[in-house]
């Protein structure tokens, strides 16, 4: 039906029907912006608009407690913040948490990580690695809860074992010396696997050649581990590190959940400290002062992350 | 040289006993929701009992727990797909058309992932009040916003690993623009779109601060139902309640690092790092 000669001119039908208004528009230079369009209202709806009013109002003396209504206090409130040594000593140990967390999953992960380097054989591999990668994907509020159960101090099985062993049992998430380090343990627990994931992601970014060739000329495991694997690994172990910085940073429903920050404050990390001021005091311009303080840091790791990964690229000339 | 079988042998067995010793602490409260509230209480705790799912039929036979299953699924299912359509739109264009600003915009839409929930909630719960938003649609669109950065990084990785030749070749044959978007390029980032899926998909089926704060009936999912639902008339822990419905919740990603393991790594990170481990 639609044989079109060369020779003929472009008054087929069918040539005609193509070149449709939604052709038109499909080559005009607007369409790439149409195309653009969905995800920049969602973007500016919900994220710009609110950052926005939330960098406003921490200018603002405004609390949904009175009934007055908002006043101007320029940086006031960055400036109470910045006198407030409750807010420091929760920054502080916010930074101890995240130090501690993922310095103690890398080491770990890194290790079984390089374990679990050359078990692609293993029989069951895919079910032992869902068993391992498992405590990842479970909610938050949930291990928060398994963990609640486990360390209960009359019939957990924490204490349980500790009683055999010991003879004392401990109320962890209560006791001012062991409740950091419950909580400290359950996100451990949580994200080693993560750090397995990625010391095996990078373990398996180094070329065979070059593992062959290190074989070859009988290099020495210190040798190959620092001439070989770690030019290729350290880019894809480093963005494991970032990650699970800005996501240890972040912690507020494990914290919520077990301990909701107490005994005292010892487990009062800063993401859940912010979320008290909002909305137990109901102080919204100080909490909104609070939140633009993380917003930078979150900004400030996040360029970190893509520095991170430029170098990568230009390394690899990808 | 091979080694031994017998070396074999104590090294997979010492993965196992890895995998199975980060698996403790939920095979034990999968044990908890099959034993009865006693068992569960029992000093010293019993290894072994009488399996029960007296349990799971109360839980799920509770008013709520059957329509906080469906918001959960229904939320999820829905806002990760949304999520999905809006970001592989956005993704090719910034893929084959070179803005200037694009580094520059990916930057500031991942940027929204890195605060914590909490930083963002103040202003969107008092925009939501003015609005009236906080139903089912503020919802779904709140986790739609959520899952669009980690999407719109991976297929984006993707979309720049298909070569242009594809689309070049197809325009010479006389596809459209939009034929080619969805004829050419999307078959080819397929695992994208599933990596994608799978951990914004867990990401909002694990969500729980938003949800307290702006959720209402409708919208309410089980971390909540967890949270809330966790003392009974006495202001007890209702344990054998709460491990029975988070076994139950625990389910579905379980599967899905089961079924999906090789798109994994490529969720963990963003599409960042591909390959399988």
């Amino acid at each position: 039906m639609r044989s079109v000669h060369p020779g003929q001119p472009s008054a087929d039908p069918m040539l005609l029907a193509r070149r449709s208004p939604l052709r038109t528009f499909e080559e005009s230079r607007f369409f790439s912006f149409t195309l653009l369009l969905p995800i920049l209202i969602f973007f500016v709806a919900l994220n710009v608009i609110p950052t926005l009013w939330m960098i406003g109002m921490s200018f603002y003396n405004y609390s949904l407690m009175s009934p007055a209504p908002p006043t101007f206090l320029g940086v006031d409130n960055f400036v109470k913040i910045y006198n407030d040594s409750d807010l420091w000593s929760a920054f502080g140990r916010t930074f101890v948490f995240v130090v501690l967390a993922v310095g103690l999953e890398t080491t770990l992960g890194v290790l079984l990580g390089f374990l679990f380097w050359g078990s692609s054989n293993m029989p069951g591999r895919r079910l032992a690695l869902t068993l391992l990668f498992v405590p990842m994907v479970v909610t938050p509020v949930a291990s928060g809860l398994f963990w609640r159960l486990i360390y209960e101090p009359t019939f957990g099985v924490a204490n349980y074992l500790l009683q055999q062993l010991s003879g004392q049992k401990i109320d962890f998430l209560t006791n001012i010396d062991w409740a950091f380090g419950a909580v400290l343990f359950v996100d451990i627990w949580m994200w080693t696997p993560f750090m397995i994931l990625m010391t095996l992601a990078a373990l398996g970014s180094v070329p065979k050649a070059e593992l062959e060739a290190a074989e070859v000329d009988r290099l020495t495991a210190w040798q190959r581990l620092w001439h070989v694997i770690w030019p290729h690994g350290k880019f894809i172990l480093m963005l494991g590190i970032l990650l699970r910085t800005i996501d240890a940073y972040k912690t507020t429903d494990l914290v919520f959940l077990m301990t909701n920050g107490g005994p005292g404050n010892i487990t009062e990390l800063i993401a859940l400290k912010l979320y008290r001021y909002a909305f137990a005091s109901l102080n919204i311009g100080f909490s909104s002062a609070l939140a633009v303080i993380l917003l930078l840091i979150a900004i400030a790791f996040t360029s970190i992350y893509l520095w991170v990964l430029h170098l990568r690229r230009y390394r690899e000339g990808v | 040289m091979q080694p031994s079988r017998t070396r074999t042998t104590v090294y997979y067995s010492l993965l196992w006993l890895v995998a199975l010793l980060f698996f403790l602490p939920v095979f034990w409260i999968l044990m908890a929701s099959f034993k009865t509230p006693d068992d569960i209480l029992a000093v010293p705790p019993r290894f072994l009992f009488q399996p029960t799912v007296d349990n799971i039929v109360s839980m799920l036979t509770r008013p709520n727990t059957i329509p906080y299953f469906i918001n959960s699924l229904f939320l999820s299912i829905l806002s990760v797909t949304l999520a999905l359509a809006v970001s592989f739109l956005a993704a090719y264009t910034l893929s084959r058309y070179k803005f200037r600003a694009t580094n520059f915009l990916m930057f500031l839409i991942l940027s929204t992932r890195m605060v914590p929930a909490a930083a963002l909630v103040v202003p969107i719960f008092q925009m939501y009040n003015a609005f009236q938003w906080r139903n089912q649609f503020g919802v779904l669109m709140l986790y739609t916003m959520f899952s669009i950065p980690f999407s719109l990084w991976i297929l984006k990785g993707f979309i720049d690993g298909v070569s242009q030749r594809y689309d070049e070749t197809g325009f010479v044959n006389g596809a459209s623009r939009l034929h080619v978007m969805f004829r050419v390029v999307l078959p080819q980032v397929r695992p994208g779109l599933i990596a994608a899926f799978i951990f914004n998909l867990i990401f909002v089926w694990n969500e729980f601060l938003l949800n307290f704060i702006l959720g209402g009936p409708g919208t309410q999912m089980i971390p909540y139902a967890l949270a809330v639902g966790l003392t009974d008339s006495g202001g007890n822990v209702d344990w054998a309640f709460v491990a029975s419905l988070s076994t139950g919740y625990v389910l579905l990603p379980t599967l899905m690092i089961f079924f999906f393991q090789k798109y994994l790594l490529v969720g963990m990170t963003f599409g960042t790092v591909r390959g399988e481990v």
